[in-house]
């Protein structure tokens, strides 16, 4: 089983000209998850889900000024992106890059003999049948795979490619950013089949979503409410559909916090 | 008063054309060149200072080269490698030869075929007079090739050469290639200059000419491997005939300072010419290149692609340029340059240059110089892919959109692969 803990963490988004001047978004953030579960981030649009995101992944926009991210307690916040993606982590982005010239396959290939030796990469059959297993649970082509890198992909295609890299790579533990958004209901039932596939005792996900909808597919053990930077109230699946009826105001007002929220008129 | 070059090298020019049985007329014509050579002007690459570079002061261009085999042989059946002026293999597909086409070494084409090699040489594409550097390559020219593909005769399998160049010891490289494609034939030539040894400093000044004439199509691919020891002068120039079409994949993936000049003169009604140039830098090495179109003949069509990638303290200019003169009406000339800078120390440089004398035409260009998206890194280190072959990917995307063009495949696998090669090395020098 491993571990991945988030404690006490604080972020603040990297200004350019001014280092001292980076706005803080995350203020203090507390959550710890297993293998074996999943657990899912709501919350108002602008709480910090996905600085949340980024900074566990490493992304060098986002500068943790306090606290520690720990996969088996040891620390990750001194090691590059791809050093922590090789530990075990996987950031199913939002908005995935789009790389022309480097076919999907090869990419692919590439990211899981990243984690291999030199001398024992892995062979074309074997990733080929990986492949056409993995694309058959998300209603693939082969056609997809061997076009470039999400390049002139839809928004609902390259959801589903971050999902086949996530089937591929086999991480410990995946963060999803909001990888429901953009999708038509077969589509989030697709994705929701793969992510579904991969659950298990050794994976572990982390669900960034707005809406409560993608959690009718992929069950949460854990639902937690970010407001403000913060944790503000974690629970089970309920909690989940308790805030699609309530909204995120009433629960704020319920906690009695002293909250803005982005949307609110 | 330093001596002058025709003092210098007109006895060795003469002794090296008896030698080598050159027929007259062509001795007439290198005596012509050496004598009037310094009075012509070199050539100018615009924000390029080669001065430094020798490049119009050859030292020792008669010298016998050296053999130092050390390349790999393509499988094919139409080859010509060449070591200076010996000529270590050459081979045709008797199939071709039976249909007139020629694939030699240029002293035995002006020996069996004095006739055509007189006709084209230096007097359709290029000119001796054009500038001094040309001059030069014709006064003391010590190595060269002919292809020559008569009317209406299509090749359907590549033509291939390799062409090394001598470091081993102090030997000046001076070679012409002319290629001359008759009325209505096609061939896909490819050449691939390759650098032998480390031990002595040279120069390299080598022209190489293509004659499409009406109704032809040629694909010319080059692939430039010069070694860190030679300073290169590269002129390569084309002529294109009535509703022909020459289209250029050229590969640079040298390791010296190389000034390149490829031009193409659309001269035909309805002609078309499609450049597209690669080029990867390293180490301290400085590259200027520039990559000319000239639409003369009515409807001619001349687009210009070149992306360039620069490592470490390398700097790479691109020059543009397309030109539609007067009279050429109905006529499209299109340029992109894009440079990518690896480090804080590469300097690069994309001059897009569009000269337009008619008004019944169209025209655009597009230029960047720039780094490495940040987003893409991130996303492919996301994935575990460590950060230089990350980049290498990258890298190869942004070159991809010029590598995609290339017709051959063979050419464009081994380009690929050279690239992959060049990339690895920078990022660990």
């Amino acid at each position: 089983m491993s571990t991945l803990e988030v404690k006490d963490l604080h972020v603040s988004v990297v200004d350019d000209d001014d280092e001292a001047k980076g706005q803080e978004i995350l203020k203090g953030v507390n959550l710890k998850m297993s293998t074996g579960e999943i657990h899912a981030i709501m919350g108002p649009n602008g709480t910090g889900k996905s600085t949340l995101s980024q900074a566990i992944m490493g992304n060098s926009a986002y500068k943790v000024t306090q606290g520690d991210v720990l996969l088996d307690g040891k620390s990750i916040l001194d090691m590059p992106v791809d050093e922590r993606a090789r530990a075990g982590l996987f950031l199913a982005m939002q908005y995935p890059a789009e790389i022309a010239g480097v076919t999907n396959i090869e990419f692919m290939r590439a990211a899981i003999n990243a984690r291999r030796d030199e001398n024992d990469q892995i062979p074309v059959m074997e990733f080929m049948k990986k492949l056409d297993d993995k694309q058959a649970i998300l209603d693939m082509t082969d056609e997809m795979s061997e076009r470039y890198l999400n390049e002139g992909f839809s928004g609902g295609e390259k959801k589903r490619n971050e999902i086949l890299q996530l089937l591929m790579i086999e991480p410990k533990f995946a963060i999803l950013d909001e990888i429901d958004s953009g999708l038509d209901i077969d589509a989030l039932k697709v994705v929701s089949r793969g992510v579904n596939s991969m659950r298990g005792d050794n994976f572990g996900s982390l669900i960034i979503t707005h809406y409560q909808r993608l959690l009718n597919y992929i069950i949460p053990d854990q639902v937690h409410v970010m407001m403000d930077g913060r944790i503000v109230k974690s629970g089970g699946p309920d909690l989940a559909k308790k805030l699609e009826d309530e909204g995120y105001a009433g629960l704020r007002d319920d906690l009695g916090l002293d909250v803005k929220l982005t949307d609110e008129i | 008063m330093r001596p002058s070059i025709k003092d210098d090298f007109m006895d060795d020019t003469i002794a090296f054309s008896k030698n080598h049985e050159e027929p007259l007329w062509f001795q007439k014509m290198r005596e012509e060149a050496l004598s009037h050579a310094s009075e012509l002007e070199l050539p100018v690459f615009e924000k390029i200072n080669y001065r430094g570079w020798r490049l119009d002061r050859p030292k020792d261009p008669f010298a016998t080269a050296t053999r130092d085999n050390n390349f790999d042989v393509p499988d094919t059946d139409n080859l010509l490698i060449q070591n200076g002026d010996q000529t270590l293999t050459n081979k045709l597909d008797p199939k071709l030869s039976e249909q007139g086409v020629i694939f030699t070494d240029i002293w035995t084409a002006m020996k069996e075929y004095p006739k055509l090699v007189q006709k084209y040489l230096l007097s359709t594409s290029i000119k001796p007079t054009d500038n001094r550097l040309v001059a030069l390559n014709l006064a003391l020219m010590n190595g060269g090739a002919f292809l020559y593909v008569p009317k209406n005769v299509k090749v359907d399998s590549s033509i291939q050469s390799i062409y090394l160049q001598d470091n081993n010891q102090k030997k000046d490289y001076v070679h012409h290639v002319l290629v001359v494609a008759d009325q209505g034939s096609e061939v896909t030539y490819l050449e691939n200059f390759l650098s032998q040894g480390d031990s002595a400093d040279n120069i390299a000044n080598i022209v190489v000419e293509v004659v499409a004439c009406a109704n032809s199509r040629v694909h010319f691919s080059a692939l430039d491997q010069f070694g860190e020891h030679v300073s290169t002068y590269i002129n390569r120039h084309g002529y294109v005939g009535d509703n022909a079409r020459l289209d250029w994949a050229i590969g640079l993936m040298n390791d010296n300072q190389v000034v390149g000049d490829f031009g193409t003169d659309l001269r035909g009604e309805g002609s078309h010419s499609e450049a597209k140039v690669v080029a990867i830098t390293t180490g301290e090495q400085v590259s200027g290149i520039d990559t000319k179109i000239t639409n003369y003949g009515q409807h001619s069509i001349g687009h210009i692609l070149q992306h360039g990638v620069i490592l470490q303290s390398s700097s790479l200019t691109f020059n543009g340029v397309g030109h539609i003169v007067k009279g050429a009406r109905g006529s499209d000339a299109q340029q992109e340059s894009r440079v990518l800078m690896l480090s804080r120390t590469a300097r690069g440089d994309a001059n897009p240059i569009l000269l337009i004398d008619e008004n019944d035409v169209t025209a655009g260009h597009a230029a960047s110089v720039g780094r490495v998206n940040e987003e893409q890194m991130y996303y492919l280190m996301s994935r575990g892919i460590d950060k230089p072959t990350a980049q290498r990917l990258v890298i190869r995307g942004f070159l991809s959109s010029v590598i995609t063009e290339i017709p051959e495949k063979e050419v464009r696998v081994r380009l690929t692969n050279m690239i992959e090669r060049k990339l690895i090395n920078g990022q660990q020098k």
